[in-house]
């Protein structure tokens, strides 16, 4: 199985954001592909937030996950996070063994992510 | 069936493709061939990229079986003696920790048997599923 990867900017919530599409499989041999295609999106100090729409994702494994993980740290640096959203169950299953993504942001799908930014975003305005 | 691997990312995948088909023609539900190809991939993972250091020119086998209710997986390296049974599984104490174990975490999650031996040169791991129910329906 391979990995296809589509980035792509969007607005959740009135905030800009890019959304990373994956589908497939991200597992040993894919995993290095997806963290080529991140390095220059996350070299860019204006990228924030990132979405990872994981709808069509059908296998990850560890290494994967060590993707993840790195993008979530260089985000988390520069105060903004990477959020993942609809995970199919197997997937869902493996992110909530390994329980080792603290902080990491799951959401059903794009109307609870909106949700969560929509409150993020008036929180930061309060303050 | 038995596949004698170089010790590639590729070849690991290869190996979990035709784990998956086996599986599959042993009419194993589709959650089983994810949990089955997904403790595979972490342990030949692991082979590849420690044992061996991606040098594509050792070389490894996977075998992998049914035995009444039982479908195990049996992989064979020659590299350093090395127990993975007895890496600690813990997840990251802090956020910024680097990440480690999470493939043998996963394995010990969806195998409900490890065992590993020291045979001669080779370090032998086998993992065992037990399918609970009549094939078609695990």
């Amino acid at each position: 199985m391979s990995l296809e990867i589509q980035i792509q900017d969007s607005v959740v919530a009135a905030n800009a954001a890019t959304t990373v599409k994956l589908s497939g499989s991200l597992d040993t041999v894919t995993a290095p592909e997806l963290e080529r295609h991140l390095t220059p999106l996350l070299a860019q100090q204006g990228v924030k937030d990132l979405v990872f729409d994981l709808a069509k994702l059908k296998f990850i494994s560890s290494a994967g996950l060590r993707v993840f993980a790195m993008a979530r740290k260089q985000l988390k640096e520069r105060g903004g996070q990477a959020t993942f959203i609809h995970l199919q169950p197997q997937i869902r299953e493996v992110f909530d063994i390994i329980k080792a993504l603290p902080g990491v942001a799951v959401f059903k799908d794009i109307d609870e992510l909106d949700r969560y930014l929509a409150a993020r975003q008036r929180s930061h305005l309060e303050q | 069936m038995t596949l004698q691997l170089h010790a590639t990312p590729e070849e690991v995948m290869r190996a979990v493709d035709a784990l998956r088909d086996f599986a599959r023609a042993q009419c194993l539900s589709e959650k089983t061939v994810f949990d089955l190809a997904l403790a595979l991939e972490e342990c030949a993972s692991n082979i590849v990229n420690h044992a061996f250091k991606r040098d594509a020119g050792q070389k490894f086998s996977v075998t992998f079986d049914r035995n009444g209710s039982d479908i195990f997986i049996e992989l064979r390296d020659g590299g350093p003696c090395f127990d993975p049974t007895g890496v600690e599984c813990k997840p990251c104490a802090s956020e910024d920790e680097p990440p480690g174990g999470w493939g043998i975490q996963l394995v010990h999650y969806y195998m409900d048997a490890l065992h590993y031996t020291r045979d001669g040169n080779e370090n032998v791991l086998r993992l065992t599923k037990r399918l609970t129910t009549q094939p078609g329906t695990t």
